[in-house]
């Protein structure tokens, strides 16, 4: 296939739309089974088409700028923010052959377009000259920085134990040994994917019972929608980095690669809706505290001991 | 409220009177910020707090109410004896019983009727289940300002069972009036009893186990909520706490235990207090009242007698007044009625516990974080049909 067929079909735009309707159906439904309820029920067979009913009737919706909001980077941010994420998709092997780019950086690539994103939320709060809009943008820029630093540490580890960056070559070096040696890693690296995706306990940025969806506050019908999904996909590229990085990507015996890959990638997403549904959210200095105290010293010792590894065993 | 935070050395700029345009920087430009928290915010509910923030730190909190003011006390001077209860036990939905058993007594003292004691002990079922009801919905959204909304569908699912009774004995769900000066309104039928054990099974056999084991003792729960929000013995009765945040903080007052009404004299149940005086304390009090509330309502079904529902109420009443007060789920509900001898009551005062609970939370929420706000809102347990009534 054409790389640029490939963008825009699998696993590009299409695709990605297509899952990302999947996960939140699942997501719903997941979530409606620990409530106790049924969750999504009448549209399609087992309300499978209730999320892109929904996506439709974001569509449809009015447009609306606050009067004292910065227009131009109020109605600029929600695609720019949806441009720097869905970049991190093309370098995400889904199987041995189906990738839309293969560099010899593609892991310094990925993270550092996630460390973009910041300053990109921070302004969709600023821009919307809100107050707890404004608050929101704040705390999403002092919670990924803070979460950002054991995020590089931990996956930098990988490359160090590799001695590549290149995702594809990552996956083909990797084997249950590196998985053991790699597991403080992963946890950190999860813990801190959380963080920086605002995810719950995580989603301080976004408590709608304490800044009201912090920067969303304002944003309505396509730009919501489009900002949410960026969100969404920055959770989704970090998991499939946590998967390539640490669980073997496509690797598996018996079923295709791409299916081993979602498999996956299904565990990491069922662990986050169990987290959601049974953890309060905390608090803003306890998550200061938590990533500087604990989490980055945690990060740093594994990276040393991933170092010793490296050179006494391999 | 502005001179007093003037006084105390701040300068702040009300938001709400500068316009913000062009280049100006706006919001960054000033120290405190001017929250509304409220009336259209997701955890507010019909009520307005004022909170100024300095960075993440809250300076001072000022409560405006008045959104739900329905007027109930002036309301029930146009009703008669016993059509008063509709506007009494709308005080506040989830928990009419108490409301409705208050005014009653209230109006009984007055006209000196002596009720039967099958009407004691169904107020007595029916009090306790507006109780558990009440202190579910407060459970699930003490849980549900910290982003889990978990605990609200558990407890909606528990309620659905009581609302049930509720509505085989009444053929209302949520506003019953079936408690009347004089007795209960309806028959308690078997149907009644048998929907209410099934009620309490659920609760003492599903529900109660499977949140103990999630939600109680949950570290992260106790991370946001221990030591926030403390109140001392002292300072609760100083400003005047009700309810289960009195009891949070050590203070054993309970209208059941200490003046009894209904069957309550006869009926064995403990009060449950706690010492830490915190949002968790206050939690865990609501908690356990639940389990409390359980018992006792098992022991009034076996002990049910026979007899009377309801006896015969006068239309006119006698010249007089009466000041009663009831353990409402949410505190001590004070009734103080006067009869001038009418067909009506003359004057109801209501002395609401969630309105004694507000004016003391901006005391309580002084150097908090931003955060806390919300769940020192949830853990102080109000209703805001009672606080504007």
């Amino acid at each position: 296939m054409e790389a640029w067929l490939k963008a825009l079909f699998f696993p590009g735009f299409l695709f990605l739309l297509v899952v990302f309707l999947m996960i939140f159906y699942f997501e719903r439904k997941i979530l409606a089974d620990v409530h106790l309820r049924t969750g999504p029920y009448y549209v399609g067979k087992w309300g499978i088409l209730q999320t892109t009913a929904d996506v439709f009737k974001l569509l449809q919706k009015e447009f609306i700028i606050q009067r004292r909001a910065n227009k131009l980077l109020f109605s600029l941010i929600p695609f720019v923010a949806f441009l720097l994420v869905v970049a991190l998709i093309a370098f995400i092997p889904f199987s041995e052959n189906l990738w839309v780019v293969s560099t010899s950086f593609d892991l310094l690539i990925i993270l550092a377009l996630v460390t973009g994103m910041p300053p990109v939320f921070f302004y969709a709060g600023w821009a919307s000259k809100s107050k707890y809009s404004f608050i929101g943008g704040l705390r999403v820029v002092n919670q990924m920085i803070s979460g950002e630093i054991p995020l590089w540490l931990s996956a930098l580890s990988v490359a160090v134990f590799f001695g590549t960056l290149n995702n594809l070559e990552i996956v083909k070096e990797s084997s249950f040994l590196s998985f053991l040696v790699l597991l403080p890693a992963f946890l950190i690296f999860i813990t801190s994917t959380l963080i920086v995706t605002d995810r719950p306990p995580f989603d301080i940025p976004e408590a709608e019972q304490e800044v009201v969806y912090g920067f969303l506050t304002e944003f309505g019908g396509f730009n919501y929608a489009i900002l949410v999904l960026s969100k969404l996909v920055e959770l989704f590229a970090l998991y499939c980095v946590a998967v390539i990085l640490f669980l073997g990507g496509f690797k598996g015996p018996v079923l295709p690669g791409i299916v081993w890959f979602f498999i996956k990638i299904a565990f990491l997403y069922l662990f986050t809706f169990v987290v959601r549904a049974s953890t309060p959210r905390i608090r803003m200095d306890q998550l200061l505290r938590f990533c500087w105290k604990v989490l980055t010293p945690l990060a740093l010792l594994n990276l040393a001991f991933v170092i010793l590894i490296k050179m006494f065993l391999f | 409220m502005g001179s007093s935070i003037a006084t105390a050395g701040y300068t702040f700029v009300v938001e709400e009177t500068k316009e913000v345009v062009g280049e100006d920087l706006g919001l960054l430009q000033e120290k405190l910020l001017q929250l509304n928290w409220g009336v259209q915010h997701p955890a507010s509910g019909p009520m307005r707090l004022k909170v100024w923030v300095d960075g993440d730190e809250v300076v001072k909190v000022d409560p405006d109410i008045g959104y739900v003011l329905r007027l109930l006390e002036k309301l029930v001077e146009y009703r008669t004896w016993i059509n008063a209860i509709v506007n009494v036990e709308r005080a506040c939905f989830m928990d009419d019983f108490g409301t409705m058993t208050g005014y009653s007594i209230a109006a009984e003292k007055i006209a000196g009727v002596e009720v039967p004691k099958k009407a004691d002990y169904v107020r007595t079922i029916l009090c306790e289940g507006g109780r558990i009801v009440s202190h579910l919905i407060g459970l699930g959204s003490f849980v549900g300002v910290m982003g889990v909304h978990t605990p609200m569908q558990w407890a909606l699912i528990a309620r659905e069972k009581f609302l049930d009774a509720f509505e085989t004995f009444s053929g209302q769900r949520i506003a019953t009036s079936s408690i009347v000066p004089g007795g209960v309104r309806y028959e308690p039928t078997g149907k009644f009893i048998e929907k209410m054990v099934v009620a309490v099974d659920y609760l003492e056999k599903e529900f109660i186990p499977r949140y103990e084991e999630v939600f109680v003792d949950n570290p992260t729960l106790k991370i946001r909520s221990v030591g926030v929000g403390k109140v001392s013995k002292e300072k609760a009765i100083e400003i005047g706490l009700a309810g289960p945040a009195l009891r949070a903080s050590g203070v054993a007052s309970d209208i059941r235990k200490d003046y009894p009404y209904a069957a309550y004299g006869e009926l064995d149940f403990k009060v449950i207090t706690k010492e830490e005086g915190d949002s968790y304390a206050r939690y865990l009090v609501i908690w356990e009242e639940l389990k409390e509330s359980a018992k006792i309502i098992r022991q009034a079904i076996e002990g049910l007698p026979e007899g009377d529902y309801r006896t015969k109420f006068p239309i006119k009443v006698p010249q007089g007044e009466a000041y009663v007060n009831v353990e409402w789920a949410r505190g001590c509900f004070g009734f103080h009625l006067v009869s001038e001898g009418g067909t009506g009551p003359y004057r109801l005062k209501m002395r609401a516990p969630s309105f004694a609970n507000l004016w003391a939370m901006p005391e309580i929420m002084k150097n908090v974080k931003l955060a806390d706000v919300p769940v020192i809102f949830a853990s102080l347990y109000m209703c805001h049909g009672d606080i504007d009534r």
